[in-house]
């Protein structure tokens, strides 16, 4: 394109332009598709049989379905618990390897090795670890505490899980915060450190304000995710979702009513719709609580 | 003096929390290393090997073809690392620097797209792969991820950290908006690009479901679909089970070790200085 | 993959797929009502024939099995395609929502109802050209694949396993009691059970998962009505099971973390040596050989009780294809992969067995050769006569869920057996009248 010597920065077609690839994906292969499991959850239709519309009922279905509130309730204390965690956590971690030291580079690399390994095996290793007379079991033993019942308990399962999310997500969102970390000028924080200025008062009036969009952010993304919580509950309390189903979470709900031959594909795009909603108001929740000073 | 103990200090951390991310690790290394005649369930655990073994890793390429589904992965994750470097640099740019009407809508669509539940739109995604003649190859496992909603809404959060002047000194300049991208804004964000094209490569290579539904022929098949083989029909046996965790976790970390000084040095260093 | 020590755990990430097939399914069912040619003409054509995760250690197997029916049947071109082990259903459900389901595939009873039931299968009962071969399978096999309320059977029966139950005898004597004379019968193994629990204070548990529906069935408990429509696992019986599962559950001999249990976090805990018995089958042997030498020596070889007088087996079948252009290539193959000769040669290969009439009167099931794996063949042959698969197909997997998690309430003592098996019932109607 040849140089535009004209007042206005760019010709009015460019950005579209800029936009078509990203756009046309995410039209074609996530929201085309998304709108058939809106018009499903009108509609009775199974795996391999079609559906009838049968208007508000999978909805009105829900509200008497136990097990929809238990996962409702779980996947919100998810949200509740481990977005604090996924927010706070990663910055700190952050901080600790920014400096140059010496051996900093090994360690933010090996920080970064749970986000490498796919979930499944992580899961695997964190069930043997966690076991009655697993690893930490053991060293509880050791230390004179009685067994603990990671896995047997409903309530531990999903503390256990929610600490394997926490733990995943470290190296991910430390990277993130790495990114946004470099932007804040070095200088600030050593004038910061010459007036005298304790660590903990540095970190929430220098650090906190100027990686406070980057927060909003990890905030943000982290929200969706905990949300839609799925493979850390479904591999380590099981697909039915622990003892009497108590740690189901709502994305565990589509999964075990949608799928399978017999699916109820109806009552499940009705639930993906519930999920859907409910990620998007938490979404626009944390950005408009974030929004108040992230302009530069 | 207190310098010195704030050193050692975080290095105590540093190595506190080493322990907690990569030890699990180390465990499964283990178990993958240990050979026939060392049962691997006495208790308590034994974290090394007594007659440390590769047959385990042999008895993985046995069974099966590790090699052309390494080939396989590999070809995805650069065509998804590509895609997705250009499709969410182009498009961040345009959402976090250019003003147009429609900007906020566009935004809008791109965090829709974040939301959708993806478990739920694979079956649709098969039907638009067979209408299209491209189920089962290759290009078909690329597509529907190869802009990532997540990739761009990173790339418009980097691009938009940027100051503007030195955008506005090269408008003056007579720079055209194609060249102020190409080359001010995009340089000045090596570190979300590095970003992206790590968490690309490593979506795709750990990606199962969608390569197993849009893929029939076996020869096709990356290398977490390939390896589930080894969880048999008849018998499961934990330590090939653990060699292939191993095999498919190691090509990362291997690609990490050598590129994390880039990758830390662009997320240090990519941004213009404040 | 009802053989397999599952891989539940592996089921995994993102599972949520099916949501799209109906629509899809509609225009599949359409096609297939007039695609499929008449199943008596010619055996020729290319046909395709898809296994589940048995390419890894039966490659050459197959290799050869199908050159020797291309060669039987010079017109004809079998195109292998073999599944991993996860995410099979998911797999089938694309496949015959998009039309593109292979012309045999391997199906278990649960899976070929629902495809059954959507027409996607071929009724062998209605084709002149396999009807013929009924008689060659044993009736309960067959049975197996029969359909409530679809009138016939859908697939060729194939391999059947079965298993004894393994118990790890040092753990035995030290609870004090004989190695050498295990349960025999389901009075024998709880008393034994909380003798365990009693001597080991706990730690060591005798069983590990809480009761499936398939242990309903053994224990003599009516499952479902006779048109299988409704379900009857909550009469006396029923209730009278759980609240034994619930003295067990309460004095520790069923293990702490069985209510989350699944299969192979099960056998998981048997190779660890923390519980004291696991269902099991042949092909275990080799894994117990190689993984856990030290319980491998101390192995002791039961027979599962059942008061019915039918022990439980698994079925694996093969159906075909409604929608296939060449139904009769394709019935050929199914026949010829699961006929006499051929189900014979693999058992011999593998530790399964087959589901061909007199089979298993051969020698090879029935003399007891002196190894391990023998005793155990034969005594699972043994079993076989008059097995049958307790597990009603037309029983989702969302209202096994159901089950489980009533039983679970029960154990924890937040409902009654009664209560909990009566809600199960209700709400397993409930999802039956739906689909």
């Amino acid at each position: 394109m040849r140089p535009s010597h004209q007042a206005r920065t760019h010709r009015a077609a460019s950005p579209w332009l800029f936009l078509l690839p990203g756009l046309a994906v995410i039209a074609v292969f996530d929201l085309y598709p998304f709108l058939t499991t809106v018009w499903h959850s009108f509609t009775d239709a199974r795996t391999l049989l079609p559906g009838h519309w049968v208007g508000l009922r999978n909805f009105q279905d829900m509200l008497h379905d136990d097990q929809f509130w238990t996962a409702l309730r779980n996947s919100t204390l998810y949200v509740a618990l481990v977005v604090p965690c996924t927010v706070l956590l990663p910055l700190l971690l952050a901080l600790l390897v920014q400096p140059r030291i010496r051996f900093v580079g090994f360690f933010r690399a090996a920080f970064y090795t749970p986000v490498l390994a796919s979930v499944v095996v992580v899961a695997l290793i964190w069930n043997w670890m966690l076991d009655d007379r697993g690893l930490v079991n053991g060293i509880l033993h050791a230390l004179g505490a009685g067994p603990v019942p990671f896995l047997g308990d409903g309530w531990l399962l999903l503390f256990s899980a929610m600490a394997l999310t926490v733990w995943k997500g470290l190296g991910y969102y430390m990277v993130i915060y790495l990114a946004a970390l470099a932007n804040v000028p070095r200088e600030l924080h050593e004038a910061a450190s010459v007036d005298g200025a304790g660590a903990v008062r540095r970190f929430l009036s220098v650090t906190v304000p100027s990686v406070r969009s980057t927060m909003v952010l990890v905030g943000a993304l982290s929200s969706v995710a905990a949300f839609k919580v799925f493979s850390e509950v479904f591999l380590m309390a099981g697909p039915t979702g622990g003892p009497a189903g108590a740690d189901t979470t709502l994305v565990m709900l589509v999964e075990r009513t949608g799928t399978g031959l017999s699916g109820r594909v109806g009552y499940a795009s009705a639930l993906s719709l519930v999920v859907f909603v409910i990620t998007l108001a938490l979404m626009l929740l944390v950005l408009r609580a974030g929004r108040g000073e992230d302009a530069p | 003096m207190t310098r010195v103990w704030g050193r050692v200090l975080r290095y105590v951390v540093l190595l506190a929390v080493l322990v907690i991310t990569v030890g699990p690790f180390l465990w499964q290394l283990s178990t993958s290393l240990k050979g026939r005649t060392e049962d691997i369930y006495t208790f308590p655990p034994r974290l090394l090997p007594r007659h440390p073994t590769l047959g385990n890793y042999k008895g993985v390429a046995d069974i099966v073809p590790v090699w052309s589904y390494a080939l396989n992965s590999l070809t995805v994750a650069v065509a998804n690392v590509v895609t997705n470097l250009v499709g969410a640099s182009l498009a961040g740019y345009a959402l976090a620097r250019l003003r147009f009407r429609g900007r906020g809508a566009a935004t809008l669509a791109f965090v829709l797209a974040l939301l959708v539940p993806l478990e739920s739109i694979v079956i649709a995604q098969l039907t638009l792969m067979r209408q299209l003649g491209l189920n089962n190859t290759l290009i078909a496992v690329v597509l529907p991820g190869c802009v990532g909603a997540m990739n761009v809404l990173l790339m418009r959060d980097a691009f938009g950290h940027l100051p503007y002047e030195t955008e506005e000194a090269a408008v003056i300049d007579g720079a055209g908006v194609w060249q102020r991208f190409a080359r001010i804004s995009l340089p000045s964000v090596k570190g979300t690009l590095a970003v992206v094209a790590v968490f690309s490569f490593m979506g795709s290579w750990d990606d199962f479901l969608w390569p197993l539904i849009v893929l029939s022929d076996s020869s096709k098949f990356t290398l977490t679909v390939g390896l589930n083989y080894l969880h048999g029909t008849f018998s499961s046996n934990q330590r090939l089970v653990a060699a292939g965790t191993v095999i498919a976790v190691a090509p990362l970390v291997v690609m990490f070790a050598c590129l994390q000084r880039y990758f830390f040095r662009g997320v240090a260093e990519g941004s213009v200085k404040g | 993959m009802p053989i397999s020590r599952g891989t539940r755990s592996h089921k995994a990430v993102g599972a949520a797929l099916p949501l799209f097939l109906a629509a899809a399914a509609l225009t599949a069912c359409g096609g297939n009502a007039d695609g499929g040619s008449s199943a008596d003409g010619k055996v020729a054509g290319d046909i395709s024939f898809q296994t589940w995760n048995l390419r890894a250690n039966y490659k050459d197997y197959f290799n050869g099995l199908i050159a020797r029916f291309e060669k039987e049947y010079p017109d004809t071109k079998v195109r292998w395609i073999d599944q991993p082990a996860d995410h099979y259903a998911d797999k089938l459900s694309a496949d015959a929502a998009g039309g593109t389901l292979p012309d045999v595939v391997n199906v278990s009873p649960d899976l070929a109802y629902p495809l059954a039931k959507a027409g996607v299968l071929v009724n062998l009962d209605k084709e002149p050209a396999s009807t013929k071969y009924k008689d060659e399978y044993t009736p309960e096999a067959w049975q197996a694949n029969e359909m409530p309320g679809l009138n016939g059977g859908y697939a060729f029966p194939w391999y059947l396993n079965t298993g004894p139950l393994f118990y790890n005898r040092a753990l035995f004597a030290q609870a004090g009691l004989d190695p050498d004379k295990p349960p025999r019968t389901y009075d024998e193994l709880f008393a034994d059970a909380n003798t365990m629990a009693r001597h080991s204070g706990g730690r060591v548990a005798t069983l590990a998962a809480t009761p499936a529906i398939e242990d309903f069935g053994r224990y003599g408990v009516r499952l479902m009505n006779a048109d299988a429509t409704e379900f009857t696992y909550n009469e006396p019986r029923g209730v009278e099971l759980l609240t034994r599962y619930k003295q067990l559950y309460d004095n520790g001999a069923l293990d702490a973390q069985a209510l989350t249990n699944g299969p192979e976090e099960s056998g998981q805990k048997f190779l660890e040596q923390k519980v004291a018995m696991n269902p099991g089958s042949a092909h275990d042997l080799s894994n117990f050989k190689e993984n856990a030498p030290t319980l491998y020596k101390n192995l002791g070889i039961a027979d599962a009780p059942n008061n019915t007088g039918h022990p439980n087996m698994y079925v694996m079948g093969l159906g075909i294809n409604n929608g296939s252009r060449h139904k009769p290539a394709a019935i050929a193959f199914a026949y010829f992969v699961t006929d006499r000769q051929n189900q014979e040669s693999v058992a011999h290969k593998v530790a399964i067995f087959p589901s061909t009439r007199g089979s298993l009167d051969e020698p090879y099931w029935t003399k007891d050769d002196g190894t391990d794996e023998g005793r155990v063949r034969v005594a699972a042959a043994k079993i076989l006569k008059g097995a049958v698969n307790y597990t009603p197909v037309v029983m989702s997997d969302e209202m096994k869920t159901v089950l489980q998690n009533q039983v679970a309430l029960a154990l924890q003592g937040r409902k009654s057996p009664k209560q909990a098996l009566d809600d199960a019932v209700a709400r397993g109607d409930e999802l039956l009248k739906q689909g």
